[in-house]
């Protein structure tokens, strides 16, 4: 499973998304507000998330801000922090 | 001031809805499902009273349940049905309060909360978990769904949680702080709890022969859950109110004297098989009043109470008193009631004592104060 | 003052600035302060984050004759005593009012023993004590057999709001002539799964709390109590008591918003201060300063501002939180106490913690100790999950 299908999975099953399959996740939709329609209860959560599927740990939230804006830029953060 | 009882919801062993409770109050039902414990002997199944809350879905879309636990969804279930009750879902709610009584609070929760972090470490408590897992979730998760906007208010003294409430339910009204308030109890089953229960009192002598409750030296209580909500106004503001009206609410504790309570009055005691409990009952139940005790129909819980209080409603709506389901009485001068029979123009008194003697009182009035 | 105005005869305070009211206001004029990792338990969290602890062997925390209660039910106790004291009253004479007791609290109600249930899961039969402890330690039932109290016996469990609801509501007993005496207030210990439960929220800071300050990272736990000796008008005269102030007006209001944000225009919490201050008759000009909520939260501190500054412009507000950290069920509690104090002295100390204005928020808080000369003030606290309320609590300057 590649970084973006692992993290679909992931943010479905965790965040008790029912009605929604990982497949249909946009990789550039907006995870936040509009798009999936995550809040900051979820932001907090994904953090710690992250953190246990991938290891990668989220200081503060605006860093985490940045990398929440979309699969695709949240792959990227994971990515980028698993190359260090 | 007296208190309009505007609608009921209840969700328990027994089903969902005042209809359910009513059949199994009719029927002398005591619906009990099996559940696993785990003891150093290996796992041991236990009866217990389970509520089912996927009615829920009925009121509120999925999307909006995602992050909701039991808990919340037993208060949501029980708020609906009860303002589904007084035919009020789609009233204004901005001078609404809301308060609930809690025994244990979200203890499902607590201990998931507990089980995101005990083996992978701090770094990984859930937020969503520990945000959930405090008693006042319930009144957060009701509010924000059903706009109320009034104060909240969650109380917990164990079994006296459902007076200690309602005596601030009178209390906003009688102050004009609300015009209406929903008033609700939950308790929830978990795997500690039943754990506890096994430590605690082991295994049951008459295991099998269900609850019973009236024989105040047995140890015979089965662990329930469930929530009972209530929307109440002021009296000059119920209209109709078929459920009738609660008259007070007393607190106390267990002293030299005998309990009091009004004469001709129906009695409903919360005596649930705990030996402790039924040790207070057998001492200070006054033998004057015809009494029924209906715990076999929903379990032991703290807030069983409000079960009582439910079923008092229910009483005065339907004009008769429900059979007490369990009849065996160890203490020869109080007057179970094993039969249905008229309720007249009685009061109804619900009256719980705790395993310490403190007690507390709810009385209720089937006619207003001033009868056409 | 009005008729609906309840008295206040008598005040007990614990939490890390000091064991009594006193020593407290002493610490906060001061300016002293002094969070630290936590002493009573570890954490795996790599990095760490500083509480306000009370020493648990302080000789108040010791009841003799009452063994196996939680902290947060000893903490309450010391409080209670204190409070008791100041008021003059002893048990005998308690015993024969019509008294109760209405107090806050969150850890004490939670029954979250970690060492037990990691025993459970583990098949390992734990000793059952913890759970026995646990079903002995409602911070109300615990006074009430402290003092031997049968009145009306309410323990509140209003989150962060706690301790404020528990003297609002108490104040209303005396009021509508349920009680002669109300002991009201609030009670909670630090605990290790209350600490993990706001990191994992990421709003708390791992420097010491600044709050409304631009560098603000999030809230420090504290822990401790408070407890207020409400009495009857004609209790107090009777016995020729002065009051060392009144409960005015007490305010509620839900947001209704969301389970850990506040509404971020603050809807709730303007509702709570109107309702507050239009039941205690007073305006905004009596107001001689705001015990604000201020946690040191991001957005506790911006709704706060911008709310206190709609309202009350140019009215001094702190949080004296810097001092305490966050005392959850207790913090209410607390910040009428030293409401209450800081009116008696005529004088509030700086918001601990502040240096740096944030652009973000219309107004800053008190910046170094000052007098005030008003006989009013407003304590308000925002609770997890969105409940506002707020007090409003006035002295009687001339009589002291």
């Amino acid at each position: 499973m590649t970084i973006k299908e692992k993290l679909k999975k992931m943010i479905v099953e965790e965040l008790n998304l029912e009605e929604i399959q990982p497949e249909e996740i946009d990789d550039d939709a907006p995870l936040f507000g509009e798009g999936l329609g995550l809040d900051s209860l979820d932001a907090v959560e994904l953090v710690v998330l992250v953190e246990k599927h991938f290891g990668v740990e989220i200081k503060n939230l605006d860093k985490g801000r940045i990398a929440f804006q979309s699969i695709n830029s949240l792959a990227a953060f994971i990515e980028e922090r698993n190359a260090q | 001031m007296r208190l309009s009882i505007q609608g009921v919801g209840v969700v328990g062993g027994f089903g969902c809805g005042v209809e359910a409770l009513n059949h199994a109050l009719a029927n002398r039902e005591s619906r009990t499902q099996s559940v696993s414990v785990k003891t150093a002997q290996g796992m041991r199944q236990m009866p217990a009273f389970l509520a089912d809350t996927s009615k829920i879905e009925d009121f509120v879309n999925k999307k909006a349940l995602r992050r909701v636990d039991h808990y919340s969804k037993l208060a949501l279930l029980g708020a609906y049905l009860a303002l589904e009750d007084a035919g009020q879902l789609e009233a204004d709610r901005q001078r609404m309060g809301m308060i609930i009584a809690t025994g244990y609070g979200a203890s499902r929760t607590t201990f998931a909360f507990l089980d995101s972090f005990k083996e992978d470490g701090d770094k990984f408590s859930s937020p969503t978990h520990f945000s959930n897992s405090v008693h006042n979730a319930a009144v957060a998760n009701v509010s924000m769904l059903l706009g109320i906007t009034g104060p909240g208010l969650t109380v917990s003294q164990f079994e006296i949680s459902v007076s200690s409430a309602l005596f601030t339910v009178r209390n906003w009204l009688k102050e004009g702080r609300v015009d209406s308030v929903l008033f609700g109890a939950i308790d929830e089953y978990c795997d500690v709890l039943g754990y506890c229960w096994h430590r605690f009192f082991g295994e049951q002598e008459d295991a099998g022969q269900g609850m019973n409750p009236l024989s105040f030296n047995l140890q015979s209580a089965v662990p329930g859950e469930g929530a009972a909500f209530f929307l109440l106004t002021r009296e000059e503001n119920g209209g109709q109110s078929p459920y009738g009206f609660i008259e007070a609410v007393e607190m106390g504790r267990c002293g030299k004297e005998k309990l009091e309570v009004p004469e001709e009055v129906m009695l409903i005691i919360g005596a649930d098989g705990h030996k402790k409990c039924g040790s207070y009952y057998k001492r200070y139940v006054p033998e004057i009043a015809p009494t029924v005790c209906y715990t076999p129909i929903y379990g032991s819980l703290p807030v069983g109470s409000a079960f009582d209080l439910a079923i008092a409603a229910l009483s005065i709506k339907n004009k008769k008193v429900f059979p007490s389901p369990k009849n065996g009485c160890d203490k020869p001068g109080i007057k179970i009631v094993s039969n249905e029979q008229a309720l007249g123009n009685r009061s109804i008194c619900c009256l719980k004592i705790g395993g310490g003697g403190e007690w507390g009182k709810m009385t209720l009035a089937p006619f207003p104060l001033t009868r056409p | 003052m009005r008729s609906s105005s309840v008295a206040i005869t008598g005040l007990g305070c614990l939490c890390a600035p000091g064991n009594n009211l006193g020593e407290c206001m002493v610490s906060l004029f001061k300016g002293d302060r002094e969070p630290a990792p936590p002493l009573r338990f570890t954490s795996s969290h790599s990095g760490s984050y500083p509480v306000f602890e009370v020493p648990d062997d302080l000789a108040s925390l010791n009841h003799k004759g009452i063994s196996d209660i939680s902290l947060t039910a000893r903490l309450a106790l010391a409080a209670a005593h204190e409070a008791v004291g100041d008021a003059g009253l002893d048990r005998e004479w308690l015993r024969s009012k019509r008294v109760g007791i209405c107090m806050g609290t969150t850890v004490g109600s939670a029954m979250n023993n970690e060492a037990f249930y990691r025993q459970y899961c583990r098949d390992e039969e734990p000793d059952m004590a913890p759970i026995t402890r646990f079903l002995h330690s409602n911070p109300a039932s615990v006074l009430a057999r402290e003092f031997d109290l049968t009145g009306p016996c309410q323990t509140v469990v209003n989150a962060c709001s706690s301790g404020t609801d528990a003297v609002g509501l108490g104040a209303f007993w005396i009021q509508s002539g349920l009680c002669d005496i109300v002991l009201a207030g609030g009670a909670d210990e630090l605990c290790h799964v209350t600490y993990n439960g706001f990191i994992s929220l990421m709003i708390t800071d791992d420097l010491p709390c600044k709050p409304f300050d631009r560098e603000r990272k999030g809230l420090n736990l504290g822990e401790g109590a408070a407890v207020l000796v409400l009495e009857s008008e004609e209790c107090r005269r009777n016995r020729k008591k002065q009051a060392r102030a009144f409960v005015l007006g007490y305010g509620a209001s839900c947001d209704a918003y969301h389970l850990t944000a506040p509404h971020p225009q603050g809807k709730g919490l303007r509702r709570a201060i109107e309702e507050a201050m239009e039941l205690s008759g007073s305006a905004a000009s009596d107001l001689a300063f705001i015990n604000a909520h201020g946690t040191g939260t991001k957005d506790n501190d911006r709704v706060e501002a911008q709310v206190l500054n709609d309202l009350f412009p140019g009215i001094p507000f702190l949080s004296t939180k810097g001092y305490t950290g966050h005392t959850l069920g207790a913090a209410g509690a607390i910040e009428a106490a030293f409401t209450v104090a800081c009116l008696e002295e005529g004088r509030v100390p700086k918001n601990a913690g502040f240096a740096t204005p944030d652009p973000d928020l219309p107004a800053s808080p008190v910046q170094s100790g000052m007098a005030v000369k008003e006989t009013v003030a407003l304590s308000e606290s925002l609770a997890f999950g969105g409940h506002n309320a707020v007090l409003v609590i006035g002295i009687e300057r001339g009589l002291l």
